[in-house]
């Protein structure tokens, strides 16, 4: 009986020695602040922090991070018989001069644990764009465990913070912001959403790209056009409106649906076609130093709206004049957009390199240092072929 | 060139790391076997010793085989003195016919056919005459009364006292004449029995409408109405050492494997008990490992499954006094099966199979993959239900294991209450109750709804499970799982699955391993494992029973 009894104490010992690690590493989610959405700006008047003072800290560029916290009390369940919280989220801001100290001086103002795994988007002010590397700026939530891949990146014209704050205290301007993104198939005027993932990629690979522009003002969000950022110095090189995002949309074939409007040649009354498909390939020419692209644009589509009181949609001469506009109207776009990047920025962010790459890698290798330079200079001709499908249910 | 092998060596704390990971779980091996060598040690003494108390009390009944003599007022004496202070014991003394002889009947009341005796034996014998009464005697009137007097089928000759003693306990009744030197034994028991009634606890839509009752032969009956099989055997056996109880083994000699039989055979005759009251106390005697939660012997209430796991290969055992069936060897997906399966199309049973192996696992795993999810990973839930269990579980006081336990306590506690209770009030708490934990708890800030949603969910997913017993293994399990969730989250999870998953591999039921056909992997059994496939497709029985014959006949 002695034996067996040593043979249990040394069970209870396993046994209890198991509970003694406590509730390792837990945290409840009603303690947590979930970020979900951060935005950077570059500081620039009168910063009387101690660390300025700091001799080390002078003439250095601070930054001021605005992160977006979503905590129990700020939901909707979480107040008491219903009534709304007076807002569904909390901003707090600390400025410092890299990130993470930034965010850990944060600790200091708020009583819950951040918790970033939620975290959709960050968002970049203007000026710290185009005065700051991206790679630096962004190093932290490249490496950053707790931050997902998946999140958004966004430029904002003047402050970022602003585009964080918003009018309807209900609302939640990070979640806003991620589901306007999602409604870019309907339109060809909001980019492709640019994830934390993709942004690495174009990050390390030395060419332009374009990124999504907010602008926010009294509380109002509003995407208007594209950041050009430039592949060598990544860092913001200016913008371009609505209509030249249609118009690279158009180069690239990336859209998935939205309009074209053009104009009756005889009445001057609008017909505004849909997108059902569009497809484009640019195709190189080299001719021994002498580089050429041709655009040839596809697109399949349908008469959605057409104020002509005179034409008759079912008719079938109506339809070949309306390909005719819009594939007039497309040009114009394609060309308007070119004018832009070829010109007044000199920076590819369509894909052009990338297909003379491909095409010719000998000819690329040597012009590959300067391309951006080179690409001013290249002409790019442009076809475009419309094809309407249908009129609708309205033959008229 | 050396140096950089060496600098591949890892450092000698790798080394210690893996002595300790080989070590620990060997020494609580050993620890673990030692315990055992105790306890079985222990039960070997156990036997001894109430070996030598048995003999001891087997003496004196031994002493009292004696014979009937042929005086009718000694063998009298002899019955009274053996029972004649039980009230319940009846003797009717009598003279048969017209010949003067005295006689005595002995019975039972209550466990006798009093319209038998009265009719056919009491008229018989009274109304005797024949020609010449006065010399009829002894050995004549022993064959006029078997022969020409006594219009019964179930009429034996008995000599020894203690024996038809014993006979009249059962429900016979024994006729005592002068000057026959044995007694006439009538079989005229007629215990009270239940009519056969659908098992509540194993009711199915669809199959046969009839379970087993507390009488051995008419659930023997039951399985000979089954159809004519000359191959069913039933094997008549003997438990309790005190209160004897009749037990039959039941297989399918063509089919079953002998080596099971002899096995079953040798567990029951091992059983050394004063009384076994039910067929539980056989299934916790027999089963191979007493410390494991789960049970290896599956018990059941309705034929057509004894039948079914005959015809696989099986072999039953049925006691007197109980409607519980049992059947062995057990493996685990028969606790997820339900006779139902074969007889509703595949498809539909197919799928509800799948859904009864995906109700074990929320039942199992549910409430603490809400703890891990809620207390450790909180990046794993959408963003949206983040956001909402968040609001629901701000101003809940507990950490979510206290709340899970105080939910899941609760929960079992009324469904303990709910079963005892009669039915209409069993009603009203399942109602009320429902409403407290539901409603109120969430009201008064205990618990947050989506622990309620998960408690709820948890249950009636383990009602889904069509055996009780497997049921309660799992709800029993959960709270282990809870703890480790709580300790480690999903890693604690994932330990106490392969911890489980080890246990479960190493288990076997009579020699077949518990989660056959996982492990060991036999493809052509799968065909009736987590899906049923059509009756055609399923012309092997088996093959981890080993049958004898494998092919199950017709196509």
């Amino acid at each position: 009986m002695k034996r067996k009894h040593r043979y249990v104490r040394f069970f209870l010992l396993i046994l209890v020695s198991l509970p003694l690690t406590g509730c390792w590493s837990s945290k409840e989610i009603e303690d947590l602040g979930l970020i979900v959405g951060t935005s950077l700006d570059l500081e620039t008047g009168d910063v009387s922090s101690e660390e300025q003072q700091d001799a080390r800290y002078a003439n250095r560029d601070l930054l001021t991070i605005t992160n977006q916290l979503i905590t129990s009390e700020t939901t909707v369940s979480g107040t008491k018989e219903g009534s709304l919280p007076e807002k569904a989220y909390k901003n707090v801001s600390e400025t410092s001069d890299a990130v993470l100290p930034t965010l850990r001086n944060m600790l200091l103002k708020i009583d819950k644990r951040s918790f970033a795994e939620h975290s959709k988007v960050i968002i970049i002010g203007e000026e710290l764009a185009s005065t700051i590397n991206l790679k630096q700026s962004l190093d932290f939530f490249l490496r950053e465990l707790e931050i997902r891949p998946s999140g958004l990146l966004l430029i904002a014209q003047n402050r970022a913070s602003q585009a964080l704050e918003t009018n309807e205290p209900t609302k939640i301007p990070a979640f806003q912001l991620v589901e306007m993104m999602e409604g870019h198939e309907r339109t060809t005027k909001i980019l492709p959403p640019m994830t934390i993932a993709k942004l690495e990629g174009k990050l390390y690979s030395n060419s332009s790209f374009l990124l999504q522009n907010v602008t926010a003002e009294d509380g109002e969000v509003k995407f208007a056009g594209a950041a050009v950022i430039d592949g060598k110095t990544k860092k913001l090189r200016g913008f371009l409106n609505e209509g030249d995002l249609e118009g690279n949309a158009w180069i690239t074939g990336d859209g998935k649906g939205g309009l074209v409007k053009g104009f009756d040649e005889q009445s001057g009354s609008p017909i505004v076609y849909e997108i059902i498909s569009m497809k484009s390939k640019i195709v190189p020419h080299v001719d021994g130093d002498q580089i050429s692209f041709t655009v040839k644009i596809q697109s399949e589509g349908r008469i959605a709206e057409h104020w002509v009181l005179l034409d008759k949609a079912s008719d079938n001469r109506f339809l070949k004049k309306a390909e005719k506009v819009f594939e007039k109207e497309i040009e114009r776009l394609v060309k308007n957009t070119l004018e832009k990047t070829q010109h007044e920025f000199q920076t590819d962010v369509s894909g052009f390199g990338t297909k003379l790459r491909i095409h010719y890698p000998k000819v690329w290798q040597k012009i590959k240092k300067d391309w951006d330079q080179t690409f001013s200079e290249v002409p790019i001709t442009c076809e475009v072929d419309v094809t309407i499908k249908d009129y609708g249910t309205s033959g008229d | 060139m050396w140096e950089k092998v060496i600098s591949y060596v890892p450092h000698w704390q790798v080394f210690m790391q893996g002595f300790l990971a080989f070590l620990i779980p060997f020494l609580i091996f050993k620890l673990f076997n030692g315990f055992l060598l105790v306890k079985k040690n222990n039960g070997k003494i156990d036997i001894k010793e109430q070996a030598n108390q048995s003999e001891k009390v087997h003496k004196p009944i031994q002493k009292t085989l004696e014979q009937f003599t042929g005086n009718y007022n000694v063998d009298l004496a002899q019955m009274r003195k053996e029972i004649g202070h039980n009230w319940d014991v009846h003797f009717r003394e009598f003279h048969i016919g017209n010949t003067g002889n005295r006689a005595a009947i002995v019975f039972l009341k209550g466990l006798c056919d009093k319209e038998l005796i009265d009719k056919h034996i009491l008229t018989s014998l009274m109304n005797c005459h024949t020609e010449n009464p006065t010399i009829i005697k002894g050995y004549e009137l022993q064959q006029l009364i078997k022969n020409e007097v006594l219009p019964v089928s179930d009429l034996r000759e008995e000599s020894n006292v203690m024996k038809s003693v014993g006979r009249v306990l059962t429900g016979a009744t024994v006729l005592i004449v002068d000057g026959i030197t044995s007694v006439f034994i009538i079989g005229t028991a007629h215990g009270k029995t239940r009519n056969l009634e659908e098992p509540i606890s194993e009711a199915l839509v669809r199959g046969p409408r009839v379970g087993f009752t507390e009488k051995l032969s008419v659930n023997t009956s039951l399985l000979r109405q089954h159809g004519e099989n000359q191959h069913l055997s039933i094997i008549q056996m003997e438990v309790g050492e005190r209160s004897k109880k009749e037990l039959v083994i039941a297989y399918i000699d063509e089919i079953v494997e002998p080596n099971l039989v002899q096995e079953v055979k040798k567990r029951i005759e091992k059983i050394n008990l004063d009384d076994v009251a039910e067929s539980g106390y056989i299934e916790q005697l027999i089963e191979d490992n007493y410390l494991s939660p789960f049970t290896q012997v599956q018990s059941t209430e309705r034929p057509d499954r004894v039948i079914a796991a005959l015809m696989e290969g099986r072999v039953a055992i049925i006691l007197d006094g109980t409607p519980f069936a049992l059947i062995v060897p057990v493996t685990f997906n028969m606790l997820l099966q339900s006779p139902e399966d074969y007889y509703e199309r595949w498809l539909p049973s197919s799928l509800i199979r799948l859904l009864r192996y995906l109700a074990a696992g929320i039942t199992l795993f549910g409430p603490s993959l809400y703890i891990a999810f809620v207390s450790f990973h909180q990046g794993l839930i959408p963003t949206k239900l983040a956001l909402s269990m968040m609001g629901t579980r701000q101003g809940v006081p507990f950490p979510a294991l206290i709340e899970a336990l105080i939910m899941e306590v609760a929960i079992e506690i009324l469904r303990e209450a709910g079963l005892r209770l009669p039915k209409p009030i069993g009603l009203t708490m399942g109602i009320v109750g429902g409403l407290v934990i539901g409603e109120a708890a969430v009201q008064a800030g205990i618990v947050s709804p989506i622990m309620v949603i998960v408690v709820a969910l948890t249950a009636i997913s383990s009602f889904a499970i069509p055996q009780y017993n497997a049921g309660i293994t799992l709800r029993m399990l959960r709270f282990i799982a809870m703890f480790s969730a709580a300790l480690f989250g999903l890693y604690g999870i994932i330990l106490f699955f392969l911890f489980l998953c080890s246990h479960l591999v190493k288990l076997k039921s009579f020699g077949v391993p518990y989660v056959s056909p996982t492990v060991p992997y036999r493809a052509g059994d799968w065909k009736d494992f987590m899906v049923r496939m059509p009756l055609k497709m399923m012309k092997h029985r088996p093959r981890l029973l080993k049958p004898k014959d494998t092919i199950r006949k017709g196509d």
